[in-house]
């Protein structure tokens, strides 16, 4: 029976990725792309690794801080990921009606929603983190049994992340009386903002250039091999491998508790089910009720794009599962902001002004790897959520190049603060004034607004009418494309971006004249990156359009 | 599946006592009970929101019933929950398929979930199959199917089970002429073999053609239960068809009130 609930999972992969008859040319496409991207991740992260590896024991150990702080984010976001898409899954998957009037125990139910979610909501985490793993091995020089080692506590990792979020959430749907399931989500996401900030204070970053630390470095390298956070898994991992990456020494204790902690917590898991789904389950249809109503604040005039507007709002607002969400984007914020307040700058050993520049470059990435992320969660499935009832705005009078426009500037403005805020807010706690604040906040603006319009033109392109939840929405191919592209995009402005910005802020903070040259590979970086976003965003937005119309 | 119609699971087909839920302060079923035995196509009518598909859900296991019991062939759903659904088939009224499987991988799964023994796979699928002209279509996946192709995809799935008895939400949504006369015939052919369908319906048509039992139920109470016949006598109308009889009972009677309003504002307006 397990693997007979377990059947239209597998088929619905195989027919989506190897589609019967046909030669899967998008398949390969996709998954030379992602070899590309892994490969690429791998070699930087080689470089990296390897320049910290041959400074000294201070560049060794600070290596390893990383290493441990990938972990521990990984741990986090796995954790995250899985709780949102749980009640999805266990609660409100559309199949639940079939699956669950069929005579499939609980048990069997739980151990099938535990193997889709575990896929859907790991698979990205593992393959953008192994590359970056299996770099420390590289550099470390790792023997056979750290390949193995890896592999076991990915494996365990990802799926104590998944039997925690799965129990967590099971108890949860069924301990609140919400009527609205989705409602719990709000609180799940409450959670996840509390433990990532945990999380980070456990880590300490501060410390790492804290030279009274130096002096006991000795100590130091002693105490690595003991748990940073002794009850957090992902510390397990990283204790455990740091350990075999520096010494060769296997530590069993940890070893067993990463491998046991999976079992036990997806037994319990399994208990909770049994006793808990079908209350749970019940509550969570009561929710389709809709005993709420609201009144209308808005007269009616003849705007279209204030009622697009409005329209897109209230579907986000109204749907729990979407603006709790915002609580964790909240999180996220003050934790990003956090650790630049807590950055010791001060006691650099390089220039303050020059590091802090050079952090203000890179948060660029940063800012816009989250908004792309970001992206690929509201924006990305936007189109494909319009469901069945797309068909109105197929046969409105209003075309799909104005229907795409309205939600490009609908999600632009949202997007465009939340920008501005991590990179003003960041750039103002590392004290950047001058040109670097200008080229941070530009810089941006533009690639936030390109990898909006590219969020929607892929999701218009790939645009899912019939996805069973949003899970399998962000899990599908466009969702993957669209993450290897805008993450591809933004390399390549960041890349090109490194001389213009280096030279502009080294003239700057010498108080001298920016040389003819200089202003030309400004002028020549800038016009490039403008052509780039402008070339981009129209591609994907037309070819989206395009897809839209002619949709049957 | 091992069960069939003429297994000797004791107690009526589907026996409900004092059925109970409510959606908070809302009282969805009130204190329902029914009583349906084997060979029996059974009615349930109701107007919009009456509380049919909320019964059914709870029939189907689906819902937690706040009070009462349900008992199928005998066993309580509460106690053998595995043992009630796998005598019982379900076609919903929207029936969810799995987008990216083909027909016949839907169906495989189907079967393996009821653990349908091989050789009534093989001799009922292809049957079922033929019978709603859909064989040809059974290798594509179902996204491309119509919405009446996945509603005879669904009905096949419950039929291909033979389970003594099968719940029906608004069976012929969407089914051209054809299907709906070859489902008619087979819920009719499944009650003749001791079987029994539990059928909810707004097509009184429907009803009046093929239930041997009605029972109609209003603002989640059922307010009379019996055969045609037995119906007619209490809503004291004797000679009138189900859609009069179900009118009187739901108190719809105003309705000949709407129609002349509509009829007046048509003439005035021309």
């Amino acid at each position: 029976m397990r693997s007979a609930l377990l059947k239209p999972f597998w088929w619905s992969i195989k027919n989506r990725f190897l589609p019967p008859g046909k030669v899967p040319f998008k398949t390969i496409g996709a998954a030379l792309f992602s070899l590309a991207i892994c490969l690429v991740i791998y070699l930087l992260s080689i470089k990296v690794i390897g320049y910290f590896h041959r400074q000294n024991e201070l560049g060794i150990i600070l290596s390893l801080k990383i290493f441990q702080m990938a972990w521990i984010t990984l741990f986090a976001m796995l954790i995250f990921s899985c709780m949102v898409s749980a009640v999805s899954t266990l609660f409100l998957s559309e199949d639940n009606e079939i699956i669950f009037a069929s005579p499939s125990p609980p048990a069997e139910i739980y151990f099938m929603r535990y193997i889709t979610t575990s896929v859907y909501t790991s698979w990205m985490m593992i393959v953008f983190s192994l590359p970056v793993f299996a770099a420390y091995g590289q550099v470390f020089q790792a023997d056979m049994l750290y390949w193995l080692f890896l592999g076991i506590t990915v494996a365990a990792t990802s799926a104590i992340a998944t039997a925690f979020g799965m129990l967590l959430t099971v108890i949860l749907v069924t301990l609140f009386p919400a009527r609205r399931t989705k409602d719990i989500i709000l609180y799940l996401s409450l959670l996840f903002g509390i433990f990532i900030y945990i999380m980070f204070r456990l880590m300490r970053p501060e410390d790492l250039v804290n030279p009274d630390k130096y002096v006991q470095f000795v100590d130091y390298l002693s105490t690595i091999s003991k748990p940073a956070g002794p009850y957090v898994p992902a510390a397990w991992a990283a204790n455990f491998l740091s350990l075999y990456l520096l010494d060769r020494q296997i530590d069993w204790l940890l070893f067993s508790l990463i491998v046991i902690s999976p079992f036990s917590l997806f037994f319990l898991g399994e208990w909770a089910m049994e006793r808990m789904f079908f209350s749970g389950y019940t509550k969570s249809q009561e929710s389709f009720g809709g005993y709420r109503s609201f009144a209308s604040h808005l007269k009616y005039r003849l705007s279209v794009w204030q009622w697009s507007f409005s329209k897109e709002a209230k579907t986000f607002i109204r749907d729990s599962a979407e603006w709790s969400q915002l609580f964790m984007i909240g999180a996220l914020v003050v934790v990003y902001l956090y650790n630049f307040k807590s950055l010791p700058v001060n006691r650099s050993i390089f220039e303050e002004e020059y590091v802090t520049n050079l952090i203000s470059f890179l948060n660029i990435g940063l800012t816009g790897f989250i908004i792309t992320s970001l992206s690929a969660r509201f924006v990305y499935p936007s189109i494909g959520t319009e469901g069945g009832a797309f068909y109105h705005i197929r046969s409105a009078p209003i075309s799909i190049t104005r229907f795409l426009l309205y939600k490009f500037l609908f999600y632009a403005v949202p997007f465009t603060i939340l920008a501005l805020l991590l990179v003003i807010a960041s750039d103002r706690l590392l004290n950047i004034e001058g040109p670097m604040w200008w080229f941070s906040v530009i810089t941006t603006l533009v690639i936030t607004w390109t990898v909006v319009a590219m969020a929607l033109g892929f999701g218009a392109m790939h645009a899912d009418f019939k996805a069973e939840n949003r899970a399998a929405a962000l899990g599908s191919m466009g969702a993957i494309l669209y993450l290897f592209t805008a993450m591809g995009f933004q390399l390549a402005i960041i890349f090109c971006g490194a001389l213009p910005a280096y030279r502009l802020v080294r003239n700057w903070l010498k108080g001298m004249d920016l040389l003819a040259s200089d202003i030309a590979i400004l002028i020549g970086w800038s016009l490039a990156s403008l052509l780039l976003a402008a070339g981009v965003s129209l591609f994907f937005f037309r070819k989206g359009v395009k897809r839209l119309e002619n949709f049957g | 599946m091992q069960e069939n119609g003429n297994n000797t699971d004791a107690g009526p087909r589907l026996a409900i006592r004092n059925l109970t839920k409510s959606f908070g302060s809302y009282k969805a079923v009130n204190d329902i009970s029914l009583t349906i035995q084997g060979g029996e196509i059974f009615g349930f009518l109701g107007p919009n929101g009456a509380g049919k598909t909320t019964t059914i859900k709870m029939i189907a296991g689906l819902l937690k019933p706040d009070t009462g019991s349900i008992a199928i062939n005998g066993h309580s759903l509460a106690e053998k929950p595995q043992h009630c659904k796998k005598i019982t088939g379900y076609i919903p009224d929207r029936p969810y398929l799995y987008e990216k499987l083909t027909g016949l991988e839907f169906l495989q799964f189907m079967a393996s979930l009821y653990q349908l023994l091989p050789e009534q796979y093989n001799k009922h699928v292809p049957h079922f199959m033929n019978l709603f002209d859909l064989t040809d279509w059974q290798n594509h996946l179902i996204e491309s199917y119509s919405h009446g192709m996945r509603q005879k995809l669904i009905i096949t799935a419950a039929f291909m089970l033979e389970p003594p008895l099968i719940i029906v939400d608004e069976p012929m949504v969407g089914l051209d002429p054809k299907s709906a006369k070859i489902v008619k015939e087979l819920f009719k052919n499944h009650a003749r073999q001791g079987r029994t369908i539990f059928l909810s319906t707004h097509s009184l048509e429907i009803a009046e053609e093929l239930c041997d039992q009605i029972a109609i139920i209003t603002t989640g109470r059922i307010i009379t239960t019996g055969n045609l016949a037995t119906l007619r006598k209490e809503a004291k109308l004797q000679d009138s068809g189900l859609e009069d009889i179900f009118l009187e009972l739901t108190g719809a009677y105003e309705l000949h009130e709407v129609i002349a309003a509509l009829r007046n504002e048509h003439s005035t307006s021309q």
